[in-house]
């Protein structure tokens, strides 16, 4: 009774939600594929009939473990897919693409920042991810592997999902954060890109599944293959990825 | 004919009460009561429960503060352009929080219209506690303030006047007349503002950030909480249930305790009685 309560307020936001992607068109054979949030400029290009729901790969998790209706899932991090393999609920997950970390500054810089050092300057206004969020994970081994986890005391906000961070760096609202380097692209004219050491970077691996409920089973299955195949891995190129 | 009717009356009624109250009910089947309280009292909830607490008082009283000679003046007075400012007072009420948050942004940000100025004075709201009290204040005070009008507008403007004649000025008047004679109203409207207060997240989200012991605020850390420890999430929204059920019997209440003083006085109860 609990879970079917919970899975009933689930569905009724993803209505809410999903209901712009879809046209008016019979979405009986279309997927409905759960993707972390660093990946809505890349799948629609893919598969522009399928249904999105775009939000945190840790999100995505808890909603596909309280029976949201996705057929595929598609995250930021082998972390979440693999736990929801373990647990049966979806079938073996493939990695698809990989990423690195950079980190991002307003246009302008107003903080003057050029490297991760700068960011020990007092009062600057570094906005992450949140532990138990991919981004927020790897930000911080990112930083440790650099030796520089002391700049997290200047963390203004810790938040949800990598479009928070892409944000409130754009918005020219915080001074610094730590995206993927496939966010920068869309706000290229409001932000500035600061590589990061090569030998600092995080293993940054998406791993695809199909749900082991999924409704569209065989529309699932063709979604996976879609972005597994050359198409899908150019379009995931052309946007920054790297190759699985 | 009546019979089918009224059943089906009562059966919707009945599946409005359940769809109401299943989520509600479930979330506290979902963990026993005693992991429930122990949940409480891990650190990310103990942080919560102080920022809550802290920003909710602080944005409280200052809505108290001006809110009140405000409903008060508007109530009493009537002058042109009246309903604008009615409206512009109900506007916060209907607004989307995700619209509040980015609209505080454009307000006070750092790039916002009073950005420069608040930077030159040494000052930036993003990001702070100060950040949580200003979204919190933004959503609660239209409560207060459009409420407290109402409150102030059912006193009898006889009995103002009577004050006034008998030679009190308006500031006495206001506090030993308006005021007490309001009061009840005012409560009821003060305890909706604070639990909207309380439950605020859209505009803090954005506006403020999130940020442990900063401005991580309980509907904030049951957000953040919801992946990472499910059940400490759980206790939050179990907890924010009773204070909200708390707030709900307050305002029931309140009338209630201060009726009979009303009931001589106030217009619409004494056309009742003749």
């Amino acid at each position: 009774m609990t879970r079917a309560a919970l899975a009933l307020a689930i569905l009724a936001a993803l209505t809410g939600c999903g209901g712009s992607g879809t046209g008016g068109g019979d979405s009986n054979e279309q997927a409905t594929v759960f993707a972390a949030s660093s990946l809505p400029e890349v799948f629609p290009k893919i598969d522009p009939e399928a249904t999105y729901n775009f939000a945190g790969s840790d999100d995505l998790a808890t909603q596909i473990r309280e029976g949201a209706p996705a057929d595929v899932y598609a995250a930021a991090s082998p972390k979440y897919p693999d736990e929801l393999y373990a647990e049966g609920l979806v079938d073996k997950p493939e990695v698809f693409a990989t990423n690195r970390l950079v980190l991002i500054v307003p246009k302008g810089n107003p903080a003057g920042i050029e490297s991760v050092d700068d960011l020990r300057k007092k009062g600057v206004k570094l906005v992450i991810g949140a532990e138990g969020v991919p981004i927020g994970d790897y930000t911080r081994t990112v930083l440790e592997n650099m030796g520089a986890s002391d700049v997290l005391d200047q963390v203004v906000s810790e938040e949800d999902d990598v479009k928070g961070v892409v944000g409130k760096v754009s918005l020219g609202e915080a001074d610094a954060g730590f995206v993927y380097v496939t966010d920068v692209k869309p706000v290229a004219d409001k932000v500035t890109a600061i590589e990061l050491p090569a030998e600092a970077q995080a293993e940054v691996k998406y791993e695809i599944a199909v749900v082991k409920d999924a409704q569209h089973h065989d529309a699932a299955h063709a979604f996976v293959e879609q972005v597994l195949g050359e198409q899908g891995q150019a379009t995931l190129a052309a946007a920054g990825f790297g190759p699985p | 004919m009546r019979r089918p009717f009224e059943v089906l009356l009562a059966v919707s009624a009945g599946l409005v009460l359940a769809f109401l109250l299943v989520p509600v009910v479930a979330l506290f089947l979902r963990i026993p009561p005693g992991d429930l309280v122990s949940q409480l009292t891990s650190e990310v909830a103990v942080d919560a429960l102080i920022v809550s607490l802290k920003t909710s008082l602080v944005a409280h009283a200052i809505v108290l503060l001006f809110g009140t000679p405000a409903a008060y003046f508007i109530a009493t007075k009537r002058f042109r352009g009246r309903a604008a400012v009615l409206t512009m007072i109900e506007l916060p009420l209907v607004l989307p929080p995700a619209v509040a948050g980015i609209a505080l942004f454009a307000a006070f940000g750092r790039a916002g219209l009073l950005g420069g100025t608040l930077d030159a004075a040494g000052i930036s709201i993003p990001f702070t506690q100060a950040a949580v009290v200003l979204a919190v204040i933004f959503v609660s005070s239209p409560f207060y303030v459009r409420l407290g009008i109402s409150a102030f507008e059912a006193v009898d403007p006889r009995l103002i006047e009577a004050s006034r004649t008998l030679g009190a000025g308006p500031r006495r008047t206001f506090f030993r007349v308006a005021l007490p004679l309001a009061a009840g109203g005012l409560s009821a409207a003060s305890a909706l503002a604070f639990a909207r207060g309380l439950g605020e997240f859209g505009a803090t989200i954005m506006f403020a950030g999130s940020l442990q012991g900063v401005t991580q605020t309980l509907p904030l850390a049951i957000y953040a909480q919801l992946d990472l420890d499910f059940d400490v999430a759980l206790a939050l929204g179990a907890f924010l249930v009773v204070v909200s059920v708390a707030v709900l019997l307050t305002v029931k209440l309140l009338p209630s305790w201060t009726r009979f003083t009303l009931i001589s006085l106030a217009p619409s109860a004494r056309t009742d009685s003749s």
